[in-house]
């Protein structure tokens, strides 16, 4: 309740400097909009429903991409892990891949899959299984071969050793990658959005920009700051929470 | 079917019975060995060319016993248990489990190890679930074994505990049930006991020797504390170090169940502690100079007191 709190008057103040800036009027309303002009927009876009439609249009992108870098991501992982062969090869690629921007497959994936979703669920994918397969390929690589031995006593070979032992231990891991992952895929998205006009939040995001309407380019991104706050505490937050307390790593 | 398991403990072997009257060879004529070491041997690489752990190892367990192995540290008896328990291969010779041929791990052969291993992801009463659940066996089925083996080891009403709550002796514990919940056809224990403190241990000594006596499980049990193996063997194994080899088998007949600090177990323990005197030694001119050895410290120590004359000038 007092973290609530505490939260509350911290955003609060935030809006309050922004106001007192605003009323300075050091900058026109075009390029600063006020907080009110900006709220306005928000309670608008939700009225007439463009923001829903934008919110609903980028979280079914997201949703998509997202799950299947998981899978792509894990599955790479463990293969990097697993064989040697592909970590020499396969994971230089991939370490390699990590320093380029996602915006950098746009060209390419404009060529492939042409002005449409399908482009922008490949940015997606390319912004978030990187950052996943590193992370599971370093957690499988951690996890302590007493286990494995003790699995193996107990039966534990094959696919069922990593659905049972290898991937749960490596979880910890994981779970960083996927969070890591979360927000390279959000970065992915908007900069497909932004560039290939097709509905979604970066695409009320640059209609705003056509139109010189400031608020409606900060009211999407306070949309997508809180999308991402909302992510966070009711899924990743939880999941960490629960990994903590059940392997013992918080003090409570 | 079974050829190279013939029964009767080779000749290099030197065979000791401990306490003196009961013949060695009760063992029932005609019963197959539960478990059969036939000439393992092991090397691992050293930088100056192949050092020897295990050279010719021959060993046999008959069902229902429990065999300790001891040995100095560096004589390979983790190794042997490894190799029984087919997480490590030999080099040469090979190991029967039951009149098959042991060649990777198996479900037999369930081992506990120095670490309980238990898996943190799960809770305790899923942690001793989890070979059944890997056998194929239903839910509700495994929780009800699980359950009985968590009593066994007294430990029912922790079963929905998370295993960073447990004390290192309840980790042993639940790995024990864990183990016995497989009914596997011996348990392999690798120094089980070694990183518990005394107390602990000397009630786990106990424990350990009522399910023992309840299950009339096969036990190979490796330590280097002779105590405990008195304490809980039938018969002790101890090998020698550089190469490991079998040195000299003792035969343990106390009444059960026994207490570390019975005198006798205690007697016992400095009779075989002999006999071992001399391994440990090679060990520590190995680790230490050439020119140090026990004897010499020993002799140090004990002339110190007599140096240091406390409160003679007052």
């Amino acid at each position: 309740m007092r973290n609530v709190a505490k939260r509350v008057v911290f955003f609060l103040m935030l809006i309050g400097v922004w106001e007192l800036v605003y009323l300075c009027g050091i900058w026109p309303e075009y390029v600063l909009p006020s907080p009110v002009s900006v709220g306005k927009t928000l309670v608008g876009g939700f009225q007439n429903r463009t923001l829903l439609i934008g919110i609903g249009i980028s979280m079914k992108r997201i949703a998509i991409g997202y799950g299947i870098s998981i899978g792509i991501g894990i599955f790479l992982g463990i293969v990097i892990a697993r064989f040697r062969i592909l970590e020499d090869t396969l994971g230089a690629l991939i370490s390699g891949l990590q320093t380029l921007p996602t915006i950098c497959w746009l060209p390419l994936a404009l060529l492939w899959f042409g002005l449409n979703d399908r482009a922008i669920i490949f940015l997606v994918i390319m912004g978030a299984v990187l950052s996943i397969a590193i992370a599971t390929d370093s957690g499988v690589k951690n996890v302590p071969s007493l286990y494995i031995r003790a699995a193996k006593t107990m039966g534990a070979k094959g696919w069922r050793l990593y659905l049972e032992v290898i991937i749960p231990a490596a979880l910890p891991h994981i779970i960083i990658g996927m969070k890591q992952g979360w927000s390279f895929a959000w970065r992915s998205l908007m900069a497909g959005e932004l560039l290939i006009v097709c509905l979604g939040l970066g695409h009320l995001m640059m209609i705003g920009r056509e139109l010189n309407d400031m608020s409606q380019v900060i009211a999407v991104m306070i949309v997508i700051i809180i999308i991402g706050i909302v992510v966070d505490r009711l899924f990743f937050v939880k999941v960490e929470k629960r990994i903590r307390e059940r392997w013992g790593l918080t003090k409570s | 079917m079974l050829e190279g398991v013939e029964s009767g403990i080779p000749a290099t072997a030197d065979n000791e019975k401990i306490y003196g009257g009961v013949a060695t060879a009760e063992r029932p004529g005609g019963t197959q060995p539960k478990l059969c070491i036939r000439h393992v041997s092991k090397s691992f690489k050293s930088v100056n060319g192949s050092a020897y752990v295990l050279e010719d190892i021959n060993l046999e367990i008959r069902e229902g016993e429990f065999v300790c192995i001891v040995g100095p540290s560096g004589c390979g008896k983790t190794t042997l248990l490894n190799i029984v328990a087919g997480l490590e291969k030999a080099d040469s010779g090979e190991v029967w489990s039951n009149g098959h041929k042991v060649n990777g791990a198996g479900t037999d052969r369930v081992v506990i190890f120095q670490e309980a291993a238990l898996f943190p992801w799960l809770n305790v009463v899923k942690n001793v679930e989890f070979g059944l659940k890997l056998k194929g066996i239903n839910a509700k089925q495994r929780r009800e074994t699980a359950i009985q083996y968590l009593k066994m080891v007294h430990l029912s009403k922790f079963q929905k505990a998370h295993i960073h709550e447990l004390s290192g002796g309840m980790k042993q514990r639940v790995a024990i049930a864990r183990a016995l919940a497989m009914n596997p056809e011996m348990l392999l224990m690798d120094e089980p006991f070694s990183a518990l403190d005394a107390q602990t241990r000397w009630i786990l000594h106990f424990e350990l020797q009522n399910i023992w006596l309840k299950t009339k499980k096969t036990i190979m049990f490796v330590t280097h504390n002779i105590r405990e193996a008195v304490c809980l063997a039938d018969r002790i194994v101890m090998l020698s170090t550089t190469p490991g080899r079998v040195k000299k088998e003792f035969q343990i007949e106390l009444p059960r169940p026994r207490d570390d600090n019975d005198i006798n177990v205690a007697e016992y323990s400095t009779k075989i502690m002999k006999e071992l005197k001399s391994e440990i030694t090679k060990v520590m001119q190995c680790e230490m100079d050439a020119d140090s050895c026990v004897e010499c410290d020993i002799k140090c120590t004990s002339v110190i007191p007599e140096k240091i004359d406390m409160g003679g000038g007052i």
